[in-house]
């Protein structure tokens, strides 16, 4: 697949904090911020997979949540085909929402709390297409049996309930839901999760030949490495709210700069049991992202820290062409050549 | 891709006949049917539906019928008045000379009248507030859950006998009609169905497909009435057999305190006419109370069985 450098999300110093509440019976005191994503920016290019990993907490779903205004940013700019989506979606201008809804698509990570217990895969499917009535009522059944074969699905599967489906089959299904708008973008927070090892191929080569296929644009969010270099062009490493790397996925694997990164590849498990693998263990628990390590929130863990890394928070620089790093020290370059 | 489907096929497979478009409620009704007691209580209120529906054809005489004196009852042509059990009237006659037995067959169209209709009131307030306060949240649900609270904390048995005699006396008009008991019943049993509600609404809330829907566009409005509802209708379901049952009970105990509708013929009514007589003639008020027990007991008994096989944390 060619890479064209233009861009369809450009997300512009993204901050989302939750504040924290004292249980309070009637005045509630605020006790601080959770903060979950600080200052991130990040652009994806059309066609393209981009992935977003770091482990459980980094912030990785709130940016998909907030980039769908699932959940509405504390602060920052997210750009959609260069129109400012985040006012638009703030101002709740029905049709205009609407419009962007149609473009921009959720895939849940749990396939089986994502679907009504209560109704049809045919409801489920037909849902989107009436809420947006973009197609004309005389089409939907024909559109909902086209996007089950789409997916991979057989008509009768139309007329049955989600508790009556496999949990790969059912994320069949969200795709379709999210298909059934004709969406240009589609965020998947770690679809293949849940799924068991032998389904989760499947999944991502179907999400994969349905971006060949319909040009689609993916955020992939995931904490399991091995899938992000199966599907990704390009991944961001997160830690504790900050991204601090950008690469090509194949650049990032082979020649990791940032020393959180070298870290989460060294712990990518080995099919090889009598392969030796240098794994690095790092020190501590990941801090509260309530109160994060003051300047580089990696420092009081990272084996490379020096003096400054206590003191100045290190800018998200461009190391080498495409290569974004974070880093006042960073690792050693081929060094951990696998 | 094919290994999925083969998998997910045998599981299917697997499943008992007529495994196509199984819907949680036919589920559900499997589960009913494997429960003896449900059904038993099913069966309670199947014979009591039967009873009202063809009151004319179970009774033995028609309604308000003085036997010994009504021409449609004239028997040996004395009055029958606080008789025994007997052959010609197998509860006895009360002090009147009705036929307890006849006059309990008409008193089963007023109980559903009363469990029904109070429980339809008490239920639109209990889902409106809960589902309000459980979607909207906020200040809205600050609001309505001390409202609520307010209702939960006043007695409400006490509140509904001042209530009527207040009423009684004022609107000295109304004093016939049931329908005033079944209001006041159903606006004051509401709060502890609705907090059930909103409860469960905030527990559905949470799933990913209410922000699956969300994030589709849907409105407020589809999501409250095509998700929501639905996935919280079980509840409202078996909150709603056991109220008829209470309300049943309660409008018996406030009739057999005095409180009732006097022209209306219902158990608790029966009661309360044989009340004063319970030495010389028990049967005139025993019969009418086993007859509340027992609709009663067929009430709970079926909502203690839907909500077995209704409750979510049971389901697959």
């Amino acid at each position: 697949m060619t890479l064209t450098p233009e861009t369809v999300l450009e997300v512009k110093e993204l901050t989302k904090h939750f504040p924290v509440y004292e249980r309070g019976v009637i005045l509630r005191r605020k006790l601080g911020d959770v903060h979950a994503v600080d200052e991130v920016s990040f652009g994806i290019r059309k066609n393209e997979t981009f992935g977003l990993v770091g482990e459980s907490g980094c912030g990785k779903t709130t940016i998909a949540k907030c980039v769908l205004y699932l959940e509405p940013p504390t602060s920052g700019k997210i750009f959609f085909n260069g129109k400012n989506i985040t006012e638009i979606f703030k101002e709740g201008k029905k049709d205009l929402v609407l419009a962007l809804r149609r473009q921009m698509q959720y895939i849940f990570q749990n396939p089986y709390s994502s679907l009504d217990p209560r109704m049809t895969v045919a409801d489920i499917i037909m849902e989107p297409l009436e809420v947006h009535k973009h197609i004309p009522r005389s089409q939907w059944q024909n559109r909902m049996y086209e996007l089950l074969r789409m997916v991979g699905l057989e008509d009768y599967h139309a007329e049955r309930y989600p508790h009556e489906f496999s949990g790969g089959q059912r994320q069949r299904v969200c795709i379709a839901r999210a298909l059934a708008v004709d969406p240009q973008f589609i965020a998947a927070d770690e679809p293949v999760a849940s799924l068991d090892v032998s389904v989760r191929a499947q999944i991502l080569n179907l999400l994969q030949e349905l971006q060949q296929k319909l040009g689609i644009t993916y955020l992939y969010i995931s904490h399991d490495l091995s899938t992000v270099r199966h599907i990704c062009h390009r991944v961001a490493v997160m830690y504790l709210g900050k991204i601090v790397e950008i690469a090509e996925t194949d650049e990032l694997f082979e020649n990791p700069l940032h020393p959180y990164t070298v870290a989460l590849l060294s712990a990518i498990p080995v099919p090889d049991p009598r392969k030796k693998t240098h794994r690095i263990i790092l020190p501590g628990e990941v801090p509260s992202p309530v109160n994060p390590p003051p300047a580089c929130r990696f420092h009081p863990r990272c084996p490379r820290r020096i003096d400054i890394c206590s003191k100045v928070e290190p800018p998200l620089l461009e190391v080498r062409p495409g290569h974004w790093l974070a880093c006042h020290n960073p690792w050693p370059s081929k060094r951990l050549a696998s | 891709m094919t290994s999925d489907r083969k998998m997910a096929q045998t599981t299917l497979e697997q499943r008992p006949a007529g495994g196509h478009r199984v819907s949680q409620w036919a589920l559900a009704w499997r589960r009913l049917k494997k429960n003896k007691v449900a059904i038993a209580g099913l069966g309670i209120v199947g014979i009591f539906i039967v009873m009202a529906a063809f009151d004319r054809l179970v009774a033995l005489y028609p309604p308000k019928c003085i036997l010994g004196v009504s021409p449609a009852c004239q028997l040996d042509g004395r009055l029958h008045s606080n008789s025994p059990p007997g052959l010609a009237y197998p509860l006895g006659t009360d002090i009147t000379g009705y036929d307890v037995y006849s006059e309990i067959v008409y008193g089963t169209r007023a109980a559903f009248l009363i469990g029904v209709g109070a429980t339809g009131l008490t239920m639109l307030i209990a889902v409106v507030i809960g589902l309000a306060a459980g979607y909207f949240g906020g200040w809205m649900d600050n609001l309505l859950m001390r409202l609520t609270e307010v209702f939960l904390v006043i007695p409400f048995f006490l509140l509904l006998l001042v209530f009527l005699q207040v009423t009684i006396k004022l609107a000295p008009a109304n004093t016939g009609s049931i329908w005033l008991v079944v209001f006041v019943i159903g606006a004051f049993s509401w709060p502890g169905a609705a907090r059930i509600i909103r409860g469960e609404v905030l527990r559905v809330r949470e799933f990913e497909f209410i922000a699956a829907s969300r994030q589709i566009g849907a409105s407020s409005y589809r999501i409250l009435f095509r998700h929501l509802f639905p996935n919280v209708l079980h509840i409202i379901i078996v909150l709603a057999t056991l109220q008829i049952a209470a309300s049943i009970l309660t409008e018996a105990a406030v009739s057999f305190l005095g409180f009732g509708a006097p022209g209306s013929n219902t158990w608790g009514q029966q009661m309360y006419n044989s009340a004063n007589y319970v030495e010389q003639a028990w049967w005139g008020t025993l019969f009418p109370a086993v007859f509340v027990t027992l609709m009663v007991m067929g009430f709970n008994l079926l909502g203690n069985g839907l909500r077995d096989a209704l409750d979510p944390r049971l389901r697959e």
